[in-house]
C-alpha cells in the first residue's frame, strides 16, 4: 500500500490548467523526485498536497483511506511537512525558540522550562545526526544551519513525509552532502521524500524514482535504474534541447578589466580578496559559505565598505566605489537575489529597465517617453519576454522572465565587466542554457564576465579561469584546464577553519 | 506562473474593481448625496470654491507628505513645521520686511530643517517615524521660544494678507496657488527622472543601490521638499488668517496624512500619488464642508471622517489580496 497515492488531479486557475490529470503514488521510505521546467506544475502540485490550494479534480489517498487536505494545519497533522526554498524561522529568535513555534513550550508552573527544552532540542539533533547551534539567534547561522533547523522543526512532530522544494539552492557542495547523509537517514526510518530541485546529478544520486513534469501534464516517472541526465532533460524539455557538455575554445588573455589587490572590507566579511580579471573570459569565484565571494562582489560594486586595498576597472583605479560609478565604468551587477536586489516588483517592466539609464533618457531631466518606450520594447522583444506589455508590472512575471527582464536591464547599460552572483539559481534547464550562451556570447574584444556560483559543475562548465576564496581570502587561482571538482573541493577544504597549513 | 498575455473577455464588477475605484465611487456618492441633502447651499458655484480654497492649505501640505512617503518614509514634523513657518512669515511681515521674502523665508527655513532630517536618517540609517517625531518636538519647542507663546496678530500689513485672502475672478488666490503647485509637483513626479528615482526607492530601495540611483540624496531631497512644502503652507496660513499662532499648523498633520492614504487607494499599485492626494484632500474638504452645512456637529463628523478612511483602506487591501 502506498503512503500516498495521487489520483488524477486537476487544478485549474482561470483559463489556466496548471495541473492535468496527474496520478502517482509516494512509498514509504522512498525518496521521489519531481522534476520539471519553471512552471511545470510542481509547486502547485506541492501546494495540493499541502492543503494551500484544493484540487479542482481528482482524489488523494493517504495510506489506503480517501483524504481531504484542506488546510497546512491539516497535512501536518497527518503528517506531511514541507521545507520551502526560502525559510520560514523567525530571525530575531534562537534556533531553540524557532523549533517550538508551532508547539506549545514545556512549561514549569507558569514559567517556560528552558532546560527541558534544552534537553529536547538536543535529543532530535542526535536523533537525527543533525549539528546545529541552537543557542544561536538565527541571524547569526549559515544558510544550511537554517536548513537544517526547519527540517529539525519538522521532525519535531511525527513526519511520515517530508517536501523539500529546493533545499540545495543556497548551500554549498559540502552543506548538500550534509543534507544528503540526513534524507538517507529519514529513508531508512521510513519516511517517505518528495525531492525538488533543478540540479540533475543530486536527484540522480539521491532518487529511488523521479517523476517528470511539464505543463501541468505528467510525462514520466523513472525508477533510479532508468534515470540519466540525458533522458531526464529529454523529457523536461520535451526533446527541444541536449545539456552541452565540454569547454567552449580557449581565450588568449588580454587586457585587465577589473584588478582587485588585498581587498578588506569594513565588516570583515572579506579579509583578503585579489582577482583579475582580463578581456575575452569568464572568470569563476567559487568557495564555500562564508567564503566572501558575495561580498567581494559587492564590495568591487560599491555596495560594501571598502577599508583597505585597490579596486582597478579598465586600468584606472577607483578610490571611492559605488554603484553609479561602477555602471558609469561598465560594470553591471547581476544579483544572487531578484526579489531583493535586482527588480523593483511594483513597478512596471519599463520603470525597471529604464532606471540605470535615466540619465540617457532625460533632457534637463524631462522624461522622453517616446524615445524610452521604443527603447524598452525593442530591447523586450530582443530577450523575448513574455508580458502583455511594457507597463505590466514585473511582479507578475514568471520567474524565468523576471530574470530576462534583469538581463535585459543589465544590458542597456551598454556593459563590458559582468559580475554575475549566481544568475542561474532557482532558473531552469532553458533559461540556464540561455543565459551560459548569453554570457559566452557577451565575452569578447573589451568584455569579461565574473562569474559567481556555489554549483561547482555549474563554474567548471562555464569558466575559463577559476579563483577559489576560502574565509574572505582568495586561496587559488586555476586555468580551467581538465580540473575536476575533487581539485577544487580539496582546495577549500585544506583552507577551511582551523586547518590552514602553513 | 500565469502569464497575461491578453486582456480578458469582458470585465465584470468585483472586488479588484472596488478597489481601484471604490474611493472615487465614494468620492462620487458623497457628493451626490450632500447635493441631494442640500441643493441650495451645498451644489452651488460658490459653495466649489469655497471648497477648493478650504483644501488648498492641506493639499499643499499632503503633497509634500506625498514626496516622502513616495520614497517609504515618513515625515511627522509637518504638522510643527507649518506652525514654524507660519510664526517666521507673519513675525517677518510685522517687522516690514518686504511681502515676497516673507514668503521666501520661510520656505528656505522648511528647506533647510527637511534636508536636516533627511540627512540625519539616511547619514546614520534611522527610522524616520522617530527622528522626524523627535525634530517635530524640537520645531515646536523653538517656535514657542520664537513666539514666546503668542499669536502674531499685530501690525500685520495688509499687503501680506494678498495670497491668502485675494479672490481674483471669482476664483480664491489660494485655490490658483493650489493648481499650480499640484500641476508641477504632477509634472516633477511623473514627468521626470527625479520622480521616477522617488518611486524606485519606495518600491526597493536596495534594487535601486544596485541600479546606480544615489539614495542618500534623493531621499534627502523628498525631505527637504517635504520641508518646504509644510512651510509653505504656514504661510499661506497666515497669510489668510492675517495671524500665526504657535500651533496653528499642528492640525493639518493627520489631515495631510488621511489625504496621501485615500489618494493611495485611487490607483492600482497602491502608491503614493500627486493626483490621488488632492482626490483625498478633496473628499475630506467635502465631507467637512458638506456636514457642516448639514449642521451636523464636530465631534460626529469626526466619527464620520474616520470611519470611511478606514473602509478606503480596508476594500482597498481586500482586493489587492484578491488580485
Amino acid at each position: 500500500m502506498a503512503l500516498l497515492q495521487i489520483d488524477n488531479i486537476s487544478k485549474v486557475f482561470g483559463k489556466t490548467k496548471a495541473l492535468d490529470d496527474i496520478s502517482m503514488s509516494i512509498q514509504e521510505g522512498e525518496v521521489h523526485a519531481l522534476v520539471g521546467e519553471n512552471g511545470a506544475g510542481k509547486s502547485t502540485l506541492i501546494k495540493i498536497l499541502t492543503g494551500v490550494y484544493s484540487p479542482s479534480e481528482g482524489q488523494l489517498h493517504w495510506q489506503g483511506k480517501p483524504v481531504y487536505v484542506s488546510s497546512p494545519k491539516d497535512a501536518q497533522d497527518i503528517g506531511i511537512n514541507v521545507i520551502h526554498q526560502d525559510r520560514q524561522l523567525i530571525s530575531s529568535f534562537t534556533g531553540l525558540e524557532n523549533l517550538y513555534l508551532n508547539k506549545p513550550y514545556p512549561k514549569k508552573g507558569l514559567r517556560i522550562n528552558w532546560q527541558a527544552m534544552k534537553k529536547e532540542g538536543a535529543e532530535l539533533a542526535a536523533r537525527w545526526g543533525m549539528n546545529i547551534p541552537l543557542q544561536k539567534t538565527v541571524s547569526d547561522m549559515t544558510p544550511s544551519e537554517r536548513t537544517m533547523l526547519e527540517i529539525a522543526r519538522c521532525m519535531m512532530s511525527e513526519s511520515k513525509l517530508l517536501i523539500l522544494d529546493e533545499p540545495t539552492a543556497s548551500l554549498t557542495d559540502k552543506e548538500s552532502e550534509l543534507l544528503f547523509q540526513f534524507i538517507e537517514r529519514v529513508r531508512n526510518e521510513g519516511v517517505a521524500v518528495i525531492y525538488i530541485s533543478h540540479r540533475l546529478e543530486e536527484v540522480i544520486s539521491l532518487c529511488n524514482r523521479v517523476t517528470v513534469l511539464m505543463g501541468g501534464k505528467l510525462i514520466k516517472t523513472l525508477a533510479k535504474e532508468e534515470v540519466t541526465e540525458e533522458r531526464l532533460v529529454y523529457y523536461m524539455t520535451d526533446g527541444q534541447t541536449s545539456v552541452k557538455k565540454g569547454k567552449q575554445t580557449k581565450r588568449t588573455n588580454g587586457k585587465a578589466l577589473v584588478k582587485v589587490q588585498d581587498l578588506k572590507t569594513a565588516d570583515g566579511t572579506v579579509r583578503k580578496a585579489n582577482l583579475e580579471l582580463y578581456e575575452g573570459e569568464i572568470l569563476g569565484v567559487y568557495g564555500l559559505a562564508g567564503a566572501g565571494r558575495t561580498e567581494t562582489m559587492e564590495a568591487i560594486y560599491g555596495l560594501r565598505k571598502v577599508e583597505s586595498g585597490t579596486i582597478t576597472l579598465h586600468q584606472q583605479q577607483v578610490p571611492k566605489p559605488s554603484p553609479s560609478e561602477a555602471i558609469s565604468k561598465g560594470v553591471v551587477l547581476i544579483p544572487e537575489n531578484r526579489h531583493e536586489d535586482a527588480l523593483i516588483m511594483n513597478n512596471s517592466i519599463l520603470e525597471n529597465m529604464s532606471l540605470p539609464i535615466l540619465k540617457r533618457m532625460t533632457r534637463g531631466g524631462i522624461l522622453q517617453k517616446k524615445e524610452e518606450k521604443s527603447l524598452i520594447k525593442k530591447e523586450m522583444e530582443r530577450f523575448q519576454v513574455k508580458a502583455s506589455g511594457i507597463h505590466q508590472t514585473v511582479g507578475e512575471l514568471s520567474g524565468g522572465n523576471q530574470q530576462k527582464v534583469v538581463f535585459a536591464k543589465a544590458l542597456l547599460t551598454n556593459p563590458s565587466i559582468y559580475i554575475c552572483d549566481e544568475p542561474t539559481q532557482a532558473v531552469d534547464i532553458m533559461t540556464r542554457q540561455e543565459i551560459h550562451q548569453f554570457l559566452r556570447g557577451q565575452v569578447g574584444e573589451n568584455k569579461g564576465v565574473i562569474y559567481v556560483s556555489s554549483d561547482l559543475h555549474e563554474i567548471l562548465e562555464i569558466s575559463d579561469r577559476i579563483i577559489v576564496m576560502s574565509e574572505g581570502e582568495t586561496v587559488a587561482n586555476l586555468q580551467n584546464d581538465h580540473l575536476k571538482p575533487d581539485d577544487i573541493l580539496e582546495i577549500c577544504y585544506r583552507f577551511q577553519k582551523g586547518v590552514v597549513t602553513q | 506562473m500565469m502569464i497575461q498575455t491578453e486582456k480578458g473577455p469582458k470585465k465584470r464588477w468585483n472586488i479588484n474593481m472596488l478597489s481601484s475605484y471604490g474611493t472615487i465611487i465614494a468620492g462620487i456618492l458623497i457628493v451626490l448625496i450632500f447635493s441631494l441633502l442640500s441643493p441650495s447651499s451645498f451644489a452651488t458655484v460658490d459653495n466649489f470654491m469655497n471648497i477648493t480654497r478650504q483644501i488648498s492649505l492641506l493639499v499643499v501640505i499632503a503633497i509634500g507628505a506625498t514626496l516622502v512617503m513616495s520614497v517609504n518614509e515618513f515625515d511627522l514634523s509637518i504638522g510643527a513645521m507649518a506652525s514654524l513657518g507660519g510664526v517666521v512669515s507673519a513675525k517677518l511681515a510685522t517687522e516690514g520686511v518686504p511681502i515676497i521674502l516673507c514668503v521666501l523665508i520661510p520656505l528656505l527655513v522648511g528647506l533647510f530643517v527637511g534636508a536636516v532630517n533627511g540627512y540625519i536618517i539616511t547619514r546614520f540609517n534611522v527610522l524616520s517615524f522617530v527622528t522626524t517625531l523627535a525634530m517635530g518636538t524640537v520645531i515646536g519647542g523653538f517656535t514657542f521660544w520664537f513666539t514666546e507663546g503668542a499669536t502674531i496678530f499685530e501690525n500685520i500689513p495688509e499687503g501680506f494678507k494678498w495670497l491668502g485672502q485675494t479672490v481674483v475672478a471669482g476664483i480664491p488666490m489660494l485655490s490658483i496657488m493650489m493648481v499650480i503647485i499640484v500641476l508641477v509637483f504632477w509634472f516633477f513626479m511623473s514627468q521626470m527622472g527625479i520622480g521616477r528615482r522617488f518611486y524606485a526607492i519606495g518600491g526597493n530601495e536596495r534594487a535601486s543601490r544596485v541600479s546606480g540611483v544615489p539614495i542618500q540624496r534623493y531621499k534627502t531631497l523628498a525631505f527637504a521638499l517635504c520641508g518646504m512644502l509644510a512651510a509653505f503652507t504656514g504661510a499661506l496660513l497666515a497669510s489668510r488668517l492675517g495671524s500665526a499662532h504657535p500651533t496653528g499648523g499642528d492640525g493639518y498633520f493627520l489631515n495631510a496624512y488621511a489625504a496621501v492614504f485615500l489618494g493611495m487607494t485611487v490607483v492600482r499599485t497602491g502608491v503614493p500619488n500627486i493626483f490621488g492626494t488632492l482626490f483625498g484632500a478633496a473628499v475630506l474638504g467635502i465631507l467637512a464642508n458638506g456636514l457642516t452645512i448639514l449642521q451636523i456637529p464636530t465631534f460626529l463628523q469626526n466619527v464620520i471622517t474616520g470611519l470611511i478612511i478606514i473602509a478606503a483602506l480596508i476594500i482597498q487591501k481586500l482586493g489587492r489580496e484578491k488580485g
